[in-house]
C-alpha cells in the first residue's frame, strides 16, 4: 500500500508540473475484462487468470492545447484471481488498484458538443490477493498457488472515447482502456515447471461523469 | 474464601485418614410433629402445604426457609391436598372410613385462600385422592368411584363407579397415612392428564383421564410386586410412573425399575421432563438376591432416566420418601413427604453440593511376560460441580497400591500394582477400588481395577468395557458386532475393523438378548424388565417403532426364523411363569401362542431362543433341562425332550441341523449326540462356523479360558486347547459368578445361558466376551507362528534416522503380530495386540501392532548404542542394534490438505498446515510438530501423557532457521496431552527471505532436519 501512495505522489507532482490552461474531474464505473493466462508444464491443460469484476475511480484532467491534452487516473478493480481446467474453477478473492498518467488526443476544440479521443499512457497496477489462505485449494498445487499478498507492475494504457457535453460544465465520456501488464506471478504463483504466458490485458470500459472549470 | 475452604476440607481429609468416613447427605428434612399424608405447592404465595393426617392440620411451610409458618386446622383426617390452576382454592380431601361408619365425615373442604373462607362439600364415599383440572374442576378419587367437583357450585358429579377400596379407621401402630389411604391421585404440570391408583389390599384399581377430551381409561390389575400409589406423569401426559412402573395412558408397561420390590411405605417419585429425569427413591433387591431382601436400607434418592429408568446417580438422603414428591415449576426444589413430614431437595443447585466422580470406571494394569516392573495407571477423581470435595481410595487387595489414597478434589491418583504379588495370576483378576467421602452426598461406583500378567502361550488381547454384559453377536453384513451391556441399559456397536466403539444404542430396562430380523436389517432387543423389545436399524442406527408385548409378558430372548420371529418371555400373568409369543413385527405387538405345537405353551422364563442362521429352526433351551425346536417348514414345535435335570451355559444352532446346549452336543431331533470335553472348565461360549465352529471354557473367571475348535467328525472331541488371555465370560448361574465391579443399576438379572463367542463374518478373527470386556482372537490363533524378525528402527515422523528418547519410532519387520491392533489406552500399554518390545532391557510403550510394523515409543532413559527385542507368541526376535541420539528433531510428515497427503506438519496462525497455497509470512508464528526432541524437564515417563501444567520443555534447546534467519523460538518441548509428539512454536521475522522453497532448517544437539517451504510477504 506504500508503493500505491508513494505512485500517486509522484504523478500528482508530474500533473502539477504541467501548466494547465483549463482543468477538468470526473467519477468513473465501469467493468474490468482480463485475459486469461494458458498455462503450460502442467499435468492437464489449463488458464490461470482473474474473473470480471467492477471498476470504479476517477481522474484529474487539463487541456493546454487545441488537441492534446494529459490526465491521471486513479481505478479499483474487482479482480477475483481464478484457475480453470477440465470445467472446474478455483477462485480467491482479489482486487487491483491502477494508477496512470495518460495524453489526451483530441479531435475537436474543449468547446465542443462531441469529442472523440484517444488515451496514450503508463503507470503502475497493484495486484492484491484478498482471500483466506486455506492448506489445499481446488487445482492450485497442479497449475498455482492463490496467493494472500500484494503485487505492483508496471503498466501501459491505451485507449479511446467519446465525451458528451450535458452543460456548459458537466459532461459525460463513454470509453475502454486496456490495462497491459505481465503477468502477476507472485500473486498466482506457477509450481515449480509450470510457465504461464507472460502478458495481462485489462480491457476496462467506463463511463465517466466530468466536470470542467 | 476459596483457598480457606481448601485448608479446611485438607484439614477435614487429614482427619479422615483414622477414621471411617460417613457420607453426607443431601436434603433437608422439616418435622411437622405428626404425620404427613400429602402435600401442595403455592409456588405464588411461597408456601408448600402439608396436610397433616393425624393432627389434622394444613401445615403452611415457607419455601424461603422451610420453617412452618402457620397451621391452619381443618375438619380430621386430611389424607389429599390439591390447589386449583389460578392458587385461589386449596381442596382438602377427608379420609372418614372408620369403624363408626359416619358418611358425613366422607368429605371434602374447599379453603378460599384469598377470604380464607372454607366450604365442606360430602362426598358419600371415602376421598382417596384429588386434583384439580385445567378447567378448574377437580378430580376426586373415593373409595367407590370418581367424581368430578365444581367447585364454584359445588356441584359434584360421578364418573366412575368401582368397588370399595378404603381402609377403617384405627389402624394398627406404625402406620403411616399412605398405608391407609393407599391411593394417589396426579396430574401433569398443565393438568390435562390425570393418573389415578388405588389399591384395596389385593388389586389396584388403575385410572388415567384426558380432561381435554373427557376420555376416561381404568382397570384392574394386579401388579407383583405391586407399586406403591406414587406418580409422577410426564409432562405431556404420555405417560407416568407408578410406583416402580413407567406406563402409558392404557396401563402398557413401557419399563420397570429393575429388581424392584414391593414397599409397605417406602418410596415416591417426581418427573423433570425438560430435564428427561425422574427423582425417585425405589426399593430394589440386593444383588443377585431372590429373596426379596432389600438391598440397604440407607435412604436413597436417585436420579433415573425418564426413559428406561436407568439410574443415573445416586444420593443419600436424611430419611426415607413416603409419599408424593413435587417439583417446583421452575425444576430447582424438590418436597416429598416423608418420615419426618416433609423433605426438601435443592436439585437445581445439585452442582453446589460435594459429590465423587472418578474418570474411568475401568483401571487396567497388563503386566507382560517382557517386562515384569511394576505398572503404574492414573485416575483422576473430580467432583462434578468443580467444588473441592474429600475422598477416599480404598482397596483391601495386597499388591495394589493407590497413591494418594486420599485428598481433595481434583485430584490424580496413581493407582501402582505390584506383579510380583499377582505373578501366578494369568487371568484377569479385578479388584474393586472403592470411593468414599465424608462431605459427598453420592455414592459413586467403586473403581474396577483389572490385573492380568499373561505368559506368551496365551492368546488373545481384551478389550475393557466396564459393566456386566449379556450378549454378543457378530453383523453379518456389516463389519460390526455388537454387545449388550445389561448395566448401563445399552447396546454397544462396533467396528470389527480395529475394535474400537462406534455408537451405544440406548435401551429400554434390562435388555437381555438381541437378534437379527432375518432380512438382517434390523436389531431387536429383549428387556427383563420392559413389556417390549426395542427396534434399531441397523443401517441408520436409529430407534424406531418398539414391539409391545401383551400385559405381564417381559420378551428376554427373541430369535427370528425364515417364517416367523418368537419370543421367550418372562410371564407373571396368568400364564406364568413363561411363554413363548409370536411376534408381528409390522404391526409391532407380540401375542402369546395358544400352544407349542402338540405341547402347552408354558416355558421356563429363563430359557432362550438360538435361531439358525439358515432360517429353518430355533432352538429353545431351558434351565431345567427342557429343549424345544421349531421348525419353519412345519410353523410349529416339533420336538420337546427332557434328557438333562439342568443345562446352562453356551448355546448354538446350526444350518446343518446340529445344536449344542452347554457341552451338549444335540442333533436334528434334539436328541443328545455327543458330549464336548469338560476337563477344561465350563461351557462359556459355542459358534458354528460351517458344519464347525468356536468354543471356550474356562475353570474361573480368574483363570486363562481355553478356546478350541470343534471338529464335527468327531462328535465328542475338540481341536487343540489354547489358553486365552483372560477368561470368558460364565453365565450368570455357574459358579463363582457375581456381577462385575462398578456396574450400573441395570445388573442383576441372572443369565443362564450366554452367547459370548462370535466369529466375525469375514473370518478375520474372533470375539469373546470375557471378564475385562471382550478378548478378540485372530482367526488362527492356533496356527504355528514363525518368530519374528525387525529389519528396521526409524523415527515415526519422517521415516528416518536418527531417532532420540523418548520419541516415536516405527520398527520394520516379519511376524511381528498375528493382529492389527490399534490402542487409545493412556497411558500406552507396553505389550499390544500379543507383542512387545524392549530396548536394552527396557519395555517401549506401543500405539499399534501388525505383522510388518508396530509404532511406538523409545524409552527417556535409554541411549547411545541400543538393542532392541520382540516378543510375540512365536518366539523372541534376534536382537536389533542401533544408536539412540540425544536429540533427533524430524518434522512429521502425516499432514493432508485435501487428496493431499504426507505432508510436513507445520502449521500458521490460521491452524492450517503451511503449503504452498497457505505459506509462511513474514510475523506469522508458526508451530512444527515433530518428534525426537529428547529429554524434557520436568522429566516425563515413556508412555504418559505431557502435561499441560508445568509444561516439559526439551532440555537441549533446538534452533530454527528460515532461508538462514533465526526464528525467536517461543517453546520446544512435549505437546500437553500427547505421548511422545514434540511441538515447536516460533515467530517468522521480516527479514526471511521470500520464495517457493524456502529452506526450514530446525538443528539441536548436533542433528538437523531441512525442509522447504513458500515464504510470502
Amino acid at each position: 500500500m506504500k508503493t500505491l501512495l508513494r505512485s500517486i505522489l509522484v504523478l500528482t507532482a508530474a500533473a502539477a508540473a504541467c501548466f494547465a490552461q483549463k482543468w477538468e474531474f470526473g467519477g468513473t464505473a465501469g467493468g474490468s475484462f482480463l485475459n486469461s493466462s494458458s498455462v503450460s508444464g502442467g499435468p492437464g491443460s489449463a488458464t490461470a487468470g482473474f474473473q470480471s469484476g467492477g471498476v470504479f475511480g476517477g481522474y484529474v484532467g487539463f487541456s493546454q492545447y487545441k488537441h492534446i491534452g494529459g490526465e491521471i487516473h486513479y481505478a479499483y478493480l474487482q479482480s477475483n484471481l481464478k484457475l480453470t481446467s477440465g470445467g472446474s474453477e478455483s477462485t480467491f478473492s482479489g482486487q487491483a488498484h491502477v494508477v496512470h498518467y495518460d495524453l489526451i488526443f483530441k479531435t475537436t476544440r474543449n468547446s465542443g458538443k462531441v469529442q472523440l479521443f484517444a488515451a496514450v499512457g503508463g503507470g503502475l497496477k497493484v495486484f492484491r490477493g484478498t482471500g483466506a489462505q486455506k492448506a489445499y485449494i481446488p487445482l492450485t498445487l497442479q497449475y498455482g498457488y492463490f496467493t494472500h499478498t500484494q503485487e505492483l507492475k508496471p503498466m501501459a494504457s491505451v485507449g479511446g472515447g467519446v465525451k458528451f457535453a450535458l452543460s456548459k460544465k458537466v459532461f459525460l465520456r463513454t470509453e475502454i482502456r486496456d490495462y497491459i501488464t505481465a503477468f502477476p506471478k507472485n500473486i498466482i504463483a506457477p509450481p515449480p515447471g509450470v510457465k504461464y504466458s507472460t502478458i495481462l490485458h485489462d480491457l476496462v470500459p467506463m463511463v465517466t461523469l466530468g466536470f470542467e472549470m | 474464601m476459596r483457598w480457606n475452604n481448601c485448608l479446611i476440607m485438607t484439614a477435614f481429609a487429614a482427619l479422615l485418614g483414622s477414621s471411617p468416613s460417613v457420607a453426607a447427605n443431601f436434603g433437608t428434612v422439616v418435622p411437622i410433629g405428626g404425620h404427613a399424608s400429602d402435600i401442595a405447592l403455592d409456588e405464588s404465595r411461597g408456601v408448600l402445604y402439608i396436610a397433616n393426617f393425624t393432627a389434622n392440620r394444613i401445615e403452611v411451610m415457607s419455601t424461603a426457609d422451610f420453617s412452618i409458618r402457620t397451621s391452619m386446622n381443618v375438619a380430621p383426617q386430611p389424607g389429599a391436598l390439591s390447589l386449583s390452576p389460578d392458587s385461589k382454592y386449596l381442596l382438602v380431601a377427608h379420609y372418614g372410613s372408620s369403624e363408626t361408619g359416619d358418611p358425613s365425615k366422607n368429605a371434602v373442604t374447599l379453603i378460599n385462600l384469598i377470604d380464607n373462607t372454607r366450604q365442606t362439600f360430602t362426598t358419600g364415599d371415602t376421598p382417596l385422592g384429588l386434583a384439580f383440572l385445567a378447567d378448574g374442576t377437580a378430580f376426586i378419587v373415593t373409595s367407590n368411584g370418581i367424581l368430578l367437583f365444581d367447585p364454584i357450585s359445588g356441584a359434584m358429579r360421578t364418573v366412575a363407579t368401582f368397588a370399595t377400596l378404603a381402609k377403617t379407621l384405627p389402624v394398627d401402630l406404625a402406620t403411616f397415612p399412605t398405608q391407609v389411604i393407599l391411593a394417589t391421585v396426579s396430574t401433569n404440570p398443565d393438568r390435562t392428564f390425570v393418573y389415578a391408583i388405588a389399591d384395596n389390599g389385593t388389586a389396584q384399581a388403575f385410572i388415567s383421564y384426558d380432561a381435554r377430551r373427557g376420555a376416561l381409561y381404568a382397570m384392574g390389575l394386579v401388579a407383583v410386586p405391586k407399586p406403591l400409589p406414587r406418580i409422577g406423569v410426564a409432562a405431556d401426559g404420555s405417560w407416568a410412573l407408578i410406583g416402580q412402573y413407567r406406563v402409558d395412558a392404557v396401563a402398557d408397561n413401557l419399563a420397570q425399575f429393575p429388581n424392584s420390590i414391593a414397599s409397605t411405605n417406602i418410596g415416591g417419585n417426581a418427573v423433570d421432563s425438560r430435564a428427561g429425569v425422574i427423582y425417585a427413591q425405589i426399593i430394589a433387591a440386593a444383588a443377585g438376591s431372590s429373596s426379596g431382601t432389600a438391598a440397604s436400607t440407607t435412604p436413597v434418592l436417585n436420579t433415573l432416566d425418564a426413559e428406561n429408568l436407568l439410574v443415573k446417580e445416586s444420593l443419600s438422603i436424611p430419611e426415607n420418601i413416603t409419599g408424593r414428591m413435587t417439583l417446583s415449576a421452575d425444576a430447582g426444589l424438590l418436597y416429598a413427604v416423608s418420615d419426618s413430614g416433609v423433605m426438601v431437595f435443592p436439585v437445581g443447585r445439585l452442582n453446589q453440593q460435594h459429590r465423587l466422580m472418578a474418570s474411568v470406571r475401568d483401571v487396567v494394569a497388563r503386566g507382560t511376560f517382557c517386562n515384569r516392573n511394576a505398572i503404574t495407571q492414573t485416575v483422576t477423581i473430580t467432583d462434578p460441580g468443580g467444588g473441592n470435595t474429600d475422598f477416599q481410595l480404598s482397596t483391601d487387595t495386597q499388591g495394589v497400591t493407590i497413591s494418594p489414597s486420599s485428598g481433595i478434589t481434583p485430584a490424580t491418583v496413581q493407582v501402582r500394582v505390584d506383579p510380583t504379588a499377582f505373578q501366578n495370576q494369568n487371568g484377569t483378576l479385578s479388584v474393586a477400588i472403592t470411593i468414599s467421602s465424608a462431605t459427598a452426598v453420592n455414592r459413586p461406583l467403586p473403581i474396577r481395577l483389572l490385573i492380568n500378567n499373561r505368559n506368551p502361550d496365551q492368546r488373545g488381547t481384551f478389550v475393557s468395557v466396564p459393566g456386566y454384559l449379556t450378549d454378543l453377536l457378530a453383523d453379518p453384513v456389516r463389519n460390526r458386532f455388537y454387545i449388550v451391556a445389561q448395566d448401563m441399559d445399552q447396546v454397544l456397536v462396533f467396528d470389527s475393523t480395529n475394535y474400537s466403539q462406534i455408537a451405544a444404542l440406548k435401551t429400554s430396562a434390562t435388555p437381555t438378548q438381541i437378534a437379527f430380523t432375518f432380512d438382517r436389517k434390523y436389531l431387536v432387543i429383549g428387556h427383563d424388565n420392559a413389556q417390549q423389545a426395542w427396534v434399531y436399524d441397523l443401517d441408520s442406527l436409529q430407534r424406531l417403532d418398539p414391539i409391545q408385548f401383551p400385559p405381564g409378558h417381559y420378551p428376554r430372548s427373541i430369535a427370528e426364523s425364515g417364517k416367523t420371529m418368537l419370543a421367550l418371555v418372562r410371564s407373571v400373568a396368568a400364564d406364568a411363569p413363561g411363554t413363548i409369543d409370536r411376534i408381528d413385527f409390522v404391526a409391532r405387538n407380540g401375542i402369546a401362542m395358544p400352544s407349542l405345537g402338540v405341547y402347552k405353551n408354558i416355558v421356563s422364563p429363563a430359557g432362550v431362543l438360538a435361531p439358525a442362521p439358515n432360517g429353518g429352526a430355533i432352538l429353545a433351551a431351558m434351565p431345567d433341562g427342557n429343549v424345544m425346536l421349531y421348525d419353519s417348514n412345519a410353523d410349529t414345535f416339533t420336538v420337546s425332550r427332557k434328557d438333562f435335570t439342568t443345562l446352562s451355559g453356551s448355546y448354538a444352532a446350526s444350518s446343518y441341523n446340529t445344536y449344542v446346549v452347554g457341552s451338549n452336543l444335540l442333533n436334528a431331533s434334539l436328541v443328545p449326540a455327543g458330549v464336548l470335553e469338560t476337563a477344561s472348565g465350563t461351557a462359556s461360549g459355542f459358534a458354528f462356523i460351517d458344519q464347525g465352529g468356536f468354543r471356550t471354557t474356562t475353570s474361573s473367571l480368574t483363570a486363562p479360558g481355553v478356546i478350541e475348535s470343534f471338529d464335527p467328525t468327531q462328535g465328542t472331541a475338540t481341536g487343540k486347547p489354547t489358553r486365552l488371555v483372560e477368561a470368558p465370560l460364565l453365565s450368570s448361574t455357574s459358579a463363582a459368578v457375581s456381577f462385575p465391579i462398578g456396574s450400573g443399576s441395570g445388573a442383576n438379572v441372572a443369565m443362564n445361558f450366554l452367547r459370548s463367542l462370535a466369529p466375525l463374518y469375514d473370518r478375520s478373527g474372533i470375539i469373546s466376551l470375557s471378564v475385562s470386556g471382550f478378548t478378540v482372537l485372530p482367526w488362527s490363533y492356533a496356527a504355528a507362528v514363525a518368530p519374528p524378525k525387525i529389519t528396521a528402527v526409524v523415527n515415526a515422523a519422517d521415516g528416518k534416522l536418527p531417532v532420540a528418547p523418548g520419541g516415536l519410532i516405527s520398527v520394520y519387520g516379519e511376524q511381528m503380530s498375528p493382529v492389527n491392533l490399534a490402542t487409545s489406552e493412556l497411558p500406552l500399554p507396553t505389550a499390544l495386540g500379543e507383542s512387545c518390545l524392549t530396548v536394552n532391557g527396557v519395555s517401549v510403550p506401543l500405539l499399534f501392532v501388525s505383522s510388518q510394523q508396530i509404532n511406538g515409543q523409545l524409552p527417556f532413559n535409554v541411549d547411545g548404542n541400543a538393542q532392541m527385542t520382540l516378543r510375540t507368541p512365536g518366539g523372541i526376535s534376534d536382537n536389533f542394534n542401533f544408536s539412540i541420539l540425544p536429540a533427533a528433531p524430524s518434522v512429521f510428515r502425516s499432514g493432508m490438505a485435501g487428496p493431499e497427503t504426507d505432508l510436513a506438519t507445520i502449521t500458521r496462525d490460521n491452524g492450517q498446515l503451511v503449503t504452498p497455497t497457505n505459506p509462511v509470512h513474514p510475523g506469522d508464528t508458526i508451530v512444527i510438530w515433530a518428534t525426537g526432541l529428547g529429554h524434557t524437564s520436568p522429566a516425563i515417563d515413556a508412555g504418559i501423557p505431557s502435561p499441560a501444567d508445568p509444561l516439559a520443555s526439551a532440555v537441549i534447546h533446538p534452533t530454527v532457521t528460515l532461508g538462514g534467519v533465526g526464528l525467536n523460538i517461543l517453546y520446544a518441548g512435549l505437546t500437553p496431552g500427547s505421548v511422545g509428539l514434540n511441538q515447536i512454536n516460533a515467530t517468522v521475522p521480516g527479514s526471511v527471505p521470500l520464495g517457493l522453497s524456502i529452506p526450514l532448517v530446525i538443528s539441536q544437539g548436533g542433528s538437523s532436519t531441512t525442509l522447504n517451504v513458500r515464504v510470502v510477504k
